[in-house]
């Protein structure tokens, strides 16, 4: 088993005792020569949003059985209980952060965010985070060509995402959302929480973890919804502040 | 630095938001000319007809169209038109994004947001309604017995009502899941609480809609009530038919009695709406009827018996004459014979040699 998350749990074990609470500390209040967000590991701190605990409370680690494993997602393991597969959580938790952080940097930069989600028990939740957090929502049937043929669908030029959140990558058990697809075609990144039995080879993002769980989408929805409020309120203080 | 570009500002302005506004420009241009030559064409038109091109009005136009292009095409849209621009081509679809090209709807991509909206608000009253109930149950409340829906009287709005309702099409599976969801919505015990939400999507049946057009009876000479219903029509027949209340059941047609028709079934045709309604010996009936044969003549004045006693009964009658389909116009009309073949329908027989 790799032990690749070791460096960001260990360290956020620290970070999130003492930060937890005053998420108004960011780095580039202390370090003003921090100017370009870029060159700053974790500008918008979305370190702080959660700790492996609060995955483990939300069933973050169940996968499914072993015999629906995808071999791509064999690094993500920990192991396997009672023939189910379990996440190792130390390596979920830093995929989860460098998603988070992106889609915080999405949102800094006006970027529009679109959440997937194809399962019907959780599309109500996932459209109404996508409307909290000002940003788009498709939990419903895949018209083919959105993205690809996107004037034709919409009978004018339009503006396509910058970014796509699928909170699961698969329509049914057996397919991969045709969105992943398309939107690598059309060159935009995609986060996915990806299920032992899903690819994670085309998603620019990927993060292992189980994406059935209602707790759990519920847990990711919160996740997003947050970082992403934290790039918009920076965008929006970087904007008062030009003008 | 690159970075900032995208940052800075906020003027830029969307690739997506430029190509409506070119689009828009193209489009006034284009409605433009047509007005313009719309207008030149009228005067032309005028002058053809000889009449003053200043006062030339549209119905003028269409006039002179049917007599200048006079056309026996059955479908009365494919006949030659001529028409202000603004009516014939489609108006302009209104930007759905901002100056960044962002939609504003969050449902944009799915391609039919207002249906999906819809569908969303309709789970937001169901979550609304399971946490309301939460509420009730962990209190020990009861359920106000008094408060319910009452639906009896209304029904789902059409398919081509939600249509117009939602601006966008509603293929029939989308329908049928809308329904679904209301159904779910409506069947939970505390619906009541989103009655205003509910009713926004049902009709009324359709007795409500006679409630503003049912005449006033007048009053003749002798101080009794009647009702002129004119072009009373079924197949080729037409008539008036007056109804004088009180009366003693006394039917007049064309100057005979109920003798006029020599039939039973088109004597039984005239009496049905009396006699459904308990009418038969309280109300007098004068009609006066042209055109068709027994069938559509007593057709008629069928029908212009029970418009006629609308204004003589009851609501709770006329929503039982409305059920029993007396007061539906029979709109149709016989069927013309086709040629290579000796009727309508009716073919030749055939031998295979």
């Amino acid at each position: 088993m790799t032990r690749v998350g070791r460096r960001f749990s260990e360290l956020d074990g620290q970070v999130c005792e003492h930060t937890m609470g005053c998420s108004a500390m960011f780095a580039h209040d202390i370090y003003p020569q921090h100017k370009d967000p870029l060159d700053h590991p974790d500008y918008f701190h979305v370190h702080n949003l959660f700790t492996v605990k609060d995955l483990f409370d939300a069933r973050v680690h169940y996968g499914h059985k072993e015999g629906s494993l995808n071999e791509h997602m064999k690094p993500y393991l920990y192991g396997s209980r009672l023939g189910h597969l379990i996440f190792d959580l130390d390596i979920t938790a830093e995929h989860l952060r460098k998603a988070l952080n992106f889609a915080a940097h999405i949102a800094y930069r006006g970027g529009v965010i679109i959440f997937f989600n194809r399962n019907a028990q959780n599309a109500h939740l996932v459209e109404k985070t996508a409307l909290e957090c000002g940003e788009y929502a498709h939990t419903r049937f895949w018209q083919g060509g959105i993205f690809t043929n996107s004037t034709r669908q919409f009978g004018a030029v339009t503006r396509l995402p910058d970014l796509c959140i699928f909170l699961n990558t698969q329509n049914n058990i057996l397919n991969q959302h045709t969105a992943v697809r398309d939107s690598a075609k059309m060159l935009i990144p995609t986060i996915g929480i990806v299920d032992t039995n899903c690819s994670p080879n085309i998603i620019t993002y990927p993060v292992p973890g189980n994406d059935d769980t209602p707790v759990a989408i519920e847990l990711y929805c919160k996740l997003f919804k947050a970082a992403i409020l934290r790039g918009k309120e920076e965008r929006k203080k970087f904007l008062q502040e030009t003008e | 630095m690159t970075d900032w570009e995208t940052l800075n500002k906020g003027k830029k302005i969307n690739k997506a938001m430029k190509a409506y506004l070119e689009r828009a420009k193209e489009h006034d241009e284009f409605m433009e000319k047509q007005q313009f030559e719309y207008k030149i064409g009228k005067r032309h038109l005028a002058n053809m007809m000889g009449e003053d091109p200043e006062t030339f009005t549209q119905k003028d136009v269409d006039r002179a169209i049917e007599y200048l292009f006079p056309s026996g095409i059955y479908d009365p849209a494919a006949r030659p038109l001529m028409k202000p621009p603004e009516e014939v081509f489609p108006t302009r679809k209104a930007a759905e994004f901002d100056e960044a090209g962002r939609p504003f709807h969050f449902l944009f991509y799915t391609g039919s947001p207002n249906f999906y909206k819809l569908l969303y608000d309709i789970v937001e009253n169901m979550q609304d309604l399971y946490r309301f109930d939460d509420k009730v149950r962990r209190k020990k409340a009861v359920p106000d017995p008094n408060a319910s829906l009452n639906l009896d009287a209304t029904l789902w709005v059409t398919k081509d009502h939600l249509e117009k309702l939602l601006v966008e099409k509603v293929s029939d599976l989308k329908y049928n899941n809308f329904i679904g969801a209301m159904d779910r919505l409506v069947a939970l015990p505390y619906s009541y609480r989103h009655k205003e939400f509910i009713e926004k999507y049902r009709k009324s049946l359709s007795s409500q809609r006679f409630a503003l057009e049912i005449p006033k009876p007048n009053y003749d000479e002798n101080g009794r009530a009647y009702v002129t219903t004119y072009e009373c029509l079924r197949k080729s027949a037409r008539g008036v038919v007056t109804i004088r209340s009180p009366g003693t059941g006394k039917i007049i047609i064309n100057g005979k009695d109920l003798t006029y028709f020599a039939d039973i079934q088109p004597r039984e045709q005239v009496l049905f709406p009396l006699i459904f309604t308990g009418m038969q010996n309280s109300v007098d009936v004068e009609a006066t009827i042209e055109g068709g044969g027994y069938t559509g003549q007593s057709g008629a004045i069928r029908w212009g018996i029970a418009w006629g006693l609308r204004s003589f009964v009851d609501k709770d009658m006329l929503d039982k004459m409305h059920v029993a389909g007396l007061l539906t116009r029979d709109y149709r009309r016989r069927e013309r014979k086709k040629p290579g073949q000796p009727g309508a329908r009716k073919k030749s027989t055939w031998k295979k040699r």
